[in-house]
C-alpha cells in the first residue's frame, strides 16, 4: 500500500498543476454552456418530463493482471417514468459513453526538411480522454443536434479539445487546429482506444437497455467514467454517471510501483537479474560443452 | 500466449519476443556482436515505444555480454587498465547520453535522432566492413597472402600526451584516445540502445592498434559495465526499462547465441564479416527509408513530460 501511495502522489502532483492551468484557461469556455443550458435545456428538463435513467456497469473494478488481453464490460439500465404512446415505436434514445481520465498530450506533425521527414509542428492539448467508447441506439446525428452533443462531449468530434497555448486558438489557426484534432481522433481510433458502435445500445423489452463496451489490452490504466444519456425527440432528458476502476494487479502492479517508486533500486535490480542470467547461461552451456 | 508488459503498457505475445531474442541471439553468437543494433529496431517495429525499446535493450545487452566477458576473462583476454579507461569514458558518455535522450523526448525529436544515428553509424561501419571483407575474399581467391599487423607502425594517436603503458595490449599510448572512444560508446549506448561493440572493435583495432585477441575481451568487459550503468540511468531518468520484456529477450537470446556460436565455427572470418556487413547495411537502409519515404501518417501522439 505504501508503494502504491507513492506512485499515486506522484501522479496527483502532476495533475494538480495542469488542472489549475487548464481551469484558468478554460474559464470562458466553461461558462459558455451554462447560458445555453439555462436558455434552452432547463425548461424541457424539469417542467415537461420526469423520465429518469438508472444504470450500472457489470464490472466496477477491472484488474489489469499479467494475463490481461482486454475485457468487455456491460453497461445496463432502465428508463423510469416512461411515457407510453400507443401504437408508436420506442421514442427513446440512449447513448452510453465510457471514457478515461483526460490527460495532456502533444500532437506532432512531420514535414519534409531537406529530404528527411521530421517533426516540425507541435500542439499541446489539455485533458484529452485517454480512452473513449461510445455506444448508442441510433447514429448520433439522428438522435439530437450537434449543439447538444458539443455541450456534453458526446461523440468523437464533440470531445472538447483545447490547446494549452492561447496563441493556438487564434482564428487564423483554426484550420490547422482542426487538422490536429481530427488527427487525434484518427490515431486514437487506430490504436483501438476510441471506439464507437452506432447501434450498440439495444433495448431489452420496453424500458431495459444494455450496451457492451470493449476495453482493449492497451487501455491506459486509471479510473473510467461511464455516462448514460437519455434522449427523447432530440431532447436530453437525463444523465446517469457511474465509475469503473482499472487497476494493476499482481506482478504488473509490483513491477510498475517498483519502477516508479524506487527507480534507482529497480535499475540495480534489473542489472543484477541480467548479469545473473548471463552468468547462469555461460556456466550451464560451458559445463554441457565440456 | 499473451503477457501484459507493465512498463510498455501493452499486451505482448510471449513467443514473438522469445523468438526475436532467439534470432538476434543467434546472430550475436554467429558474429560475436551484442546484437543491439538489430534488436532495438525490431522492438520499435513490433510496436514497443522507442524509449522503452532503448532502455530495455540496455538491460538485455548486460545479460548477453556478461557470459562472453566471463569466457574472455578466463582466457586472460581482458586488458584491465585499458578497460578501466574505456569504462570511465563510457560512464561519462552514458550520463550525457541519457540526459540527451530525455531532452530529445521533450522536444519530440527522439525517434528521428535514433533513426539518424543508426543510419550514420551503421552506414559508416557497414560500408567499411563490406569493402574490407570483399577485398579479403578477393585476395584469398587470388591466392595472395594477407598482410598481418606490423609492429612499429605509428599514426597520429601516438603523438598525444599522457602516455601510459598497457601491458596486456603491449602498447605505450596516450590515455586520451581510449577515453574519447569510451565517451562515444557510452553516448551511443544511451541513445541507440546498443552495446557499441560494432564501433569500439574497429576503433581499437585501427586507431589504437590493440591486438585482436585482447580487443574482443576488453570491449565486452567495457560493454558490461557501461550498459549496466545505462540501464540504471534509464530506470532513474526515464522509467523506460521493462524488466518483463528484458527477461523474455534474455531467455531467447542466450539460447539463440549457443546455436549461433556453433554455426559461426563453420564459416571463415571474412565470410562472417561480409554477412554481418550486409546485415548492418540492410538495417541502415531500413532506417533510412523510414526517414526519407513519405509517411502514411504525418501526425504522431506524444507524451507530455512534467518539466516540459
Amino acid at each position: 500500500m505504501k508503494i502504491s501511495g507513492l506512485a499515486l502522489r506522484h501522479r496527483h502532483r502532476r495533475m494538480d498543476r495542469r488542472a489549475v492551468q487548464a481551469f484558468a484557461v478554460m474559464h470562458f469556455y466553461l461558462l459558455l454552456p451554462f447560458f445555453f443550458v439555462v436558455a434552452h435545456a432547463a425548461p424541457n428538463h424539469s417542467a415537461l418530463s420526469n423520465e429518469r435513467v438508472q444504470a450500472d456497469v457489470s464490472t466496477r473494478t477491472v484488474e489489469v493482471t499479467s494475463s490481461f488481453t482486454g475485457t468487455e464490460i456491460v453497461v445496463f439500465g432502465a428508463i423510469e417514468n416512461m411515457r407510453r404512446k400507443d401504437g408508436e415505436a420506442n421514442q427513446y434514445d440512449v447513448v452510453v459513453v465510457v471514457e478515461g481520465v483526460g490527460s495532456p498530450l502533444i500532437m506532432r506533425r512531420k514535414s519534409n526538411i531537406g529530404g528527411l521527414w521530421i517533426n516540425t509542428r507541435a500542439v499541446r492539448f489539455d485533458a484529452i480522454p485517454s480512452y473513449y467508447a461510445i455506444s448508442s441506439t441510433r447514429p448520433l446525428d439522428e438522435i439530437t443536434t450537434s449543439h447538444i452533443l458539443n455541450l456534453h462531449a458526446i461523440g468523437f468530434e464533440h470531445i472538447s479539445m483545447i490547446p494549452t497555448e492561447i496563441e493556438e486558438r487564434r482564428a487564423d489557426k483554426k484550420a490547422e487546429l482542426e487538422a490536429f484534432k481530427s488527427a487525434i481522433i484518427r490515431l486514437k481510433r487506430k490504436q483501438g482506444l476510441y471506439v464507437q458502435d452506432r447501434f450498440g445500445t439495444v433495448f431489452v423489452g420496453t424500458s431495459l437497455f444494455r450496451a457492451s463496451i470493449n476495453l482493449p489490452a492497451n487501455v491506459p490504466v486509471g479510473p473510467l467514467t461511464a455516462r448514460v444519456h437519455l434522449f427523447r425527440e432530440g431532447i436530453l432528458l437525463d444523465t446517469f454517471e457511474s465509475r469503473v476502476r482499472l487497476e494493476r494487479e499482481g506482478l504488473g502492479r509490483i513491477v510498475y510501483t517498483f519502477a516508479h517508486g524506487f527507480p534507482l533500486l529497480y535499475g540495480i535490480f534489473t542489472v543484477f537479474i541480467a548479469a545473473g542470467a548471463g552468468w547462469a547461461a555461460s556456466t550451464y552451456f560451458s559445463r554441457r560443452a565440456s | 500466449m499473451h503477457f501484459y508488459l507493465p512498463i510498455a503498457e501493452m499486451s505482448a505475445n510471449i513467443f514473438l519476443f522469445l523468438g526475436m531474442g532467439t534470432v538476434v541471439g543467434f546472430m550475436s553468437g554467429l558474429f560475436g556482436v551484442g546484437g543491439g543494433f538489430l534488436m532495438t529496431p525490431l522492438l520499435i517495429l513490433s510496436g514497443i515505444p522507442s524509449a522503452v525499446a532503448v532502455g530495455t535493450q540496455a538491460a538485455q545487452i548486460v545479460a548477453s555480454s556478461v557470459s562472453g566477458a566471463i569466457a574472455q576473462w578466463q582466457r586472460g583476454n581482458v586488458d584491465l587498465k585499458l578497460g578501466a579507461i574505456l569504462i570511465a569514458g563510457g560512464l561519462l558518455g552514458s550520463v550525457v547520453g541519457v540526459h540527451f535522450v530525455k531532452w530529445l523526448r521533450v522536444i519530440g525529436q527522439f525517434d528521428s535522432a535514433v533513426a539518424l544515428s543508426y543510419v550514420t553509424f551503421l552506414g559508416i561501419v557497414g560500408g567499411m566492413m563490406l569493402v574490407e571483407s570483399l577485398n579479403t575474399i578477393r585476395k584469398t581467391h587470388a591466392g595472395q597472402q594477407i598482410a598481418a599487423r606490423q609492429s612499429g607502425q605509428h599514426n597520429w594517436v601516438h603523438g598525444l600526451p599522457l602516455k601510459m603503458r598497457f601491458h596486456r595490449s603491449k602498447l605505450y599510448i596516450s590515455a586520451i584516445p581510449p577515453l574519447l572512444i569510451g565517451i562515444l560508446i557510452g553516448f551511443l549506448a544511451a541513445i541507440m540502445g546498443v552495446g557499441g561493440g560494432f564501433v569500439m572493435i574497429p576503433a581499437m583495432i585501427y586507431l589504437l592498434r590493440v591486438p585482436t585477441n585482447v580487443v574482443v575481451g576488453t570491449s565486452l568487459f567495457q560493454i558490461v559495465f557501461v550498459t549496466a550503468a545505462t540501464t540504471v540511468l534509464h530506470a532513474i531518468q526515464n522509467q523506460t526499462v521493462d524488466i518483463i520484456l528484458a527477461l523474455l529477450l534474455m531467455i531467447g537470446g542466450v539460447i539463440g547465441a549457443q546455436f549461433g556460436v556453433a554455426a559461426g565455427a563453420r564459416l571463415k572470418g571474412e565470410q562472417l564479416r561480409f554477412l554481418l556487413a550486409a546485415m548492418v547495411i540492410l538495417v541502415c537502409l531500413r532506417m533510412a527509408w523510414g526517414l526519407i519515404a513519405t509517411p502514411g501518417e504525418l501526425y504522431t501522439i506524444g507524451l507530455v513530460f512534467e518539466d516540459s
